[in-house]
C-alpha cells in the first residue's frame, strides 16, 4: 500500500539530505536566513501593531500569496515526480494500475506541501507568539490549510494538462482561478474544494496521456526548419529549439510582464503599502528608485544570467559533440552566446508593463539600464558557466553570479547619479557606458573560449 | 592515419595510459582490446582532442591534434561509447546540426543513405530524449559516418544494436577506405572486421598482432584474448 508515495517521498528527501552533506555551508546560511525571516517578519508584524499603523495588507492579500506560490510548487513537484522523472518508469511497468501510481505521486506531493506549511506556519505562529502577538485564529489556521490542498489539486491537474496534447482541458482550472481573483474571498476558495478534488481526479485518470505524450513526441511539423546552416546559425538554431520546447521563452515573457506591473505597482504605492504613515516622510523618497532598480535586476536574472549559466552547465555529458568538431572555441562561444538575443527580447515587455505606472518620460532610462544590466549579465555568467560546466543546479554558482551582478548594477547605479547631478540627463555617457561595456563583453566571451580549451600540463607535447 | 607517440594520462593518481605508441595505418581495421579501466576510451578520446594528455604527441594525418586540432578533427568521425545527446532536438534535427557544424554538403541525402541502412530512418522526427539505448546508438553511429571521414573511431560501436544493423554496421566497417579504430570487448566483432588487435592492460600494450596470426594460433579471438591476458598479467 502507498509503495510508490513512500519511494518518491524517501527518493525526494535523500536527495535533500545529500545536497546538504555536500554543501553543508551554504545549507546552513540558507536555513539560517530562513529562520531569521521568520524572525524579522515576525518582529516587523510585531512593531507595526505597535505603533498602529494603517499597513494596507489584508488576510486576503496573504491567503492569496500562499495560495499561489503552493499552486505553482505543486504544478512543478508533479511535473518532477511524474511527467518528467525517470524514476517512475518502474513503478509504471509493475503489474499496479498506472492510474494508481499517479495517484500515488499526487498524494507523495500533497504530503510533501502539507509538510512545508505546517513546519514554515508553525515556526512563523511560534515566533509571534515569542513577540506576545495573539495567534489564537482557528478559523483561519484552517482556512489557510484548506488552501493549501486546493492549491495543490488544482496545480496537479494544471500540471497533467498542462503537458497533455489536449491542452483544453486547462480551461476549467483556469476559469475557476479567474473566479478566484474576480471574488477575491478565501471562504470561496476553500468552498471550492471539491470541484477542485473532482477535477484533479479525473485528470489523474487521465495522466498517462501526457507521460506518454512527453516522452513520445514526434515533430514533423518543424521539419521545414531543418537545414544546413552555418555555424553560428546552427549553434542559435539548437540553443533557441530547446529554450522554445522547455517553454522557457514563454515563462520568460510571462516573468518580464509580472515584475513589470509588480515593480510599477510598488513604484507608486510601495510607499503607502510598505511605510508606515508616521515614517513616510523620513523613509519615502527612496523606495520607487529601489523598486525600479529591484525590477531590472529581477528581470535580468532570469532572462539573461539563467540562460547564460545554462549555456554551458547544461552540456556536461553532451560536451564531446563540441570537443570534438571542427570548429574554434570562439565560434562555439559565440554561436551560443547569440542565443541569448532572443532571450533578451523576452525582457522587453518588462519596459512597457513598468512604464504603465511610472510614465513614458523614465522610458530611455530604463531601456539603458535593462541593456546594461543585461550585457553585465552575460558578462558575468558565461566565464562562469564555461568554468563549471556540468554543475547543473549549483545554488552556490549561481548565488555567486547574483551577488556580483547586484554589486556591479549596485555600483554603476551610484555612478550615474553622480553624473546626473553633474551633467542632467547624460545620453552621451550612456553610450559611452555602452560602448565600453560590449568591449568588456568581447573580452568576457575571449576568455570563455580561453577557458574551454583544453589544458596540457606537459610543454613536451608542444614543442 | 592515426599516430599516437609516448603518450601518458593520468587521472590523478591513477595512470589510465603509460607511454603508449601506436601506428594506426591507412586501410586498416585496428581493435583495442582490455578489461574494463585499461584505458581504451580514454585513448579513443585523446586521438579525437575530446581529452589531454600529459606527455606524447598525437598527429591525424599528419596534424597535430594539439597545434592543429582544428585540420586533425576534420579528419576524424566519432562514436562514444556512451553517446548522450541533446534530448530536446529530434534525431534529424541533430544529424542536420552536425552536419552543420561539419559543414557538410549534401548532407540531406547522406543522412538519408545512412539511416536507411542502420534502420532509423522511421524514427527521426521524434526527440532523442525519448529513443532507445539502440536508437541513440544508430543516430551517433549515422553522425559519426556521415562525412566519410578518413579516421573512424568506434568505441563499443555494436553495443546496443539488434542484429541486422549490427551486420550492416560490420558491412560498412569492412568496406570502408582509410583507417578504423575500434574499442571493444567483443571478440566476435574483432574477429569479424579486424585487421589487427592490440590489447592494453592497465595503461600499457601488452599484445598487438594480426588478428588471422592470433586466429591460427589460438583457435579463436576469444581464446587468443584469455591466454594473452594471463600471460600479460604473469
Amino acid at each position: 500500500m502507498f509503495e510508490t508515495t513512500k519511494i518518491v517521498l524517501k527518493d525526494n528527501s535523500r536527495s535533500l539530505f545529500k545536497k546538504i552533506k555536500d554543501a553543508p555551508i551554504l545549507y546552513l546560511m540558507l536555513i539560517g536566513m530562513i529562520l531569521f525571516s521568520i524572525v524579522i517578519f515576525s518582529f516587523a508584524a510585531f512593531f507595526l501593531i505597535n505603533i498602529e499603523t494603517n499597513l494596507d495588507i489584508s488576510l486576503e492579500d496573504v491567503f492569496f500569496t500562499i495560495f499561489f506560490i503552493f499552486l505553482l510548487k505543486t504544478v512543478a513537484d508533479f511535473y518532477n515526480n511524474f511527467t518528467k522523472s525517470q524514476l517512475v518508469t518502474y513503478s509504471l511497468s509493475t503489474q499496479v494500475s498506472q492510474k494508481k501510481t499517479a495517484f500515488e505521486i499526487f498524494f507523495a506531493v500533497l504530503l510533501t506541501e502539507l509538510v512545508i506549511w505546517f513546519s514554515f506556519s508553525f515556526m512563523f505562529l511560534f515566533s509571534l507568539s515569542a513577540f506576545g502577538i495573539d495567534v489564537n485564529y482557528p478559523f483561519e489556521y484552517i482556512l489557510f490549510t484548506l488552501a493549501v490542498i486546493t492549491a495543490s489539486c488544482i496545480g496537479c491537474a494544471i500540471s497533467i494538462n498542462f503537458f497533455s496534447p489536449k491542452k483544453y482541458r486547462l480551461l476549467p482550472m483556469l476559469i475557476l482561478l479567474g473566479f478566484y481573483f474576480y471574488i477575491g474571498n478565501p471562504i470561496f476558495v476553500v468552498l471550492t474544494l471539491p470541484i477542485a478534488i473532482i477535477h484533479c481526479t479525473w485528470s489523474i485518470n487521465n495522466s498517462m496521456e501526457s507521460y506518454l505524450y512527453n516522452k513520445r513526441k514526434e515533430r514533423t511539423k518543424d521539419r521545414s526548419f531543418i537545414k544546413i546552416r552555418s555555424i553560428i546559425q546552427a549553434q542559435f538554431h539548437r540553443e533557441t529549439t530547446v529554450l522554445w520546447r522547455d517553454k522557457l521563452l514563454f515563462s520568460f515573457v510571462l516573468s518580464s510582464v509580472t515584475t513589470g506591473l509588480f515593480s510599477g505597482y510598488l513604484f507608486l504605492y510601495g510607499d503607502e503599502i510598505l511605510i508606515p504613515e508616521s515614517l513616510r516622510e523620513t523613509l519615502g523618497g527612496f523606495l520607487p528608485s529601489m523598486f525600479l532598480f529591484l525590477g531590472v535586476y529581477v528581470v535580468v536574472m532570469y532572462t539573461a544570467v539563467f540562460p547564460a549559466l545554462n549555456l554551458f552547465l547544461n552540456e556536461e555529458k553532451t560536451m564531446w559533440i563540441i570537443r570534438h568538431m571542427p570548429i574554434k572555441n570562439d565560434t562555439v562561444v559565440y554561436g551560443k552566446v547569440s542565443a541569448l538575443a532572443l532571450c533578451f527580447l523576452t525582457s522587453i515587455p518588462f519596459i512597457f508593463y513598468i512604464s504603465i505606472f511610472t510614465g513614458f518620460d523614465r522610458l530611455v532610462f530604463l531601456l539603458w539600464f535593462l541593456v546594461f544590466s543585461y550585457i553585465a549579465g552575460i558578462i558575468i555568467s558565461v566565464p562562469l558557466g564555461v568554468k563549471y560546466v556540468g554543475k547543473k543546479s549549483d545554488i552556490l554558482l549561481l548565488y555567486s553570479v547574483s551577488m556580483i551582478l547586484f554589486l556591479v548594477l549596485g555600483l554603476m547605479i551610484s555612478f550615474i547619479n553622480i553624473i546626473e547631478k553633474f551633467f542632467g540627463n547624460p545620453i552621451i555617457f550612456y553610450l559611452l557606458i555602452l560602448f565600453f561595456e560590449i568591449f568588456i563583453l568581447y573580452i568576457s566571451l575571449k576568455l570563455s573560449s580561453q577557458i574551454l580549451t583544453l589544458k596540457y600540463s606537459s610543454t613536451d607535447n608542444n614543442s | 592515419m592515426i599516430t599516437v607517440n609516448n603518450v601518458t594520462k593520468t587521472y590523478g593518481k591513477i595512470v589510465a595510459l603509460n607511454n603508449v605508441s601506436f601506428n594506426f595505418n591507412d586501410s586498416s581495421v585496428i581493435a583495442i582490446m582490455g578489461e574494463n579501466g585499461a584505458g581504451k576510451s580514454t585513448l579513443l578520446k585523446i586521438c579525437t582532442g575530446i581529452l589531454s594528455f600529459d606527455q606524447g604527441h598525437v598527429t591525424v594525418d599528419d596534424f597535430d591534434i594539439v597545434k592543429d586540432s582544428i585540420k586533425a578533427r576534420e579528419q576524424i568521425g566519432y562514436l562514444p561509447e556512451m553517446p548522450d545527446m541533446y534530448e530536446r532536438l529530434t534525431g534529424r534535427e541533430f544529424l542536420f546540426y552536425i552536419a552543420s557544424l561539419r559543414k557538410l554538403e549534401n548532407a540531406e541525402n547522406r543522412i538519408d543513405e545512412i539511416t536507411k541502412m542502420i534502420g532509423i530512418n522511421d524514427f527521426l522526427d521524434y526527440e532523442i530524449g525519448t529513443y532507445s539505448k539502440g536508437m541513440k546508438q544508430k543516430i551517433s553511429v549515422t553522425s559519426a559516418i556521415m562525412h566519410n571521414p578518413k579516421n573512424l573511431l568506434l568505441d563499443e560501436p555494436v553495443y546496443g544494436l539488434d542484429p541486422l544493423t549490427s551486420r550492416a554496421l560490420q558491412d560498412y566497417i569492412k568496406k570502408r577506405k582509410g583507417t578504423t579504430v575500434i574499442a571493444t570487448h567483443s571478440t566476435q566483432l574483432v574477429e569479424q572486421v579486424a585487421d589487427i588487435v592490440y590489447l592494453i592492460m592497465k595503461g600499457r600494450v601488452i599484445l598487438s598482432d594480426k588478428v588471422s596470426t592470433l586466429v591460427l594460433k589460438y583457435g579463436s579471438m576469444e581464446e587468443a584474448y584469455f591466454q594473452t591476458k594471463d600471460e600479460g598479467n604473469v
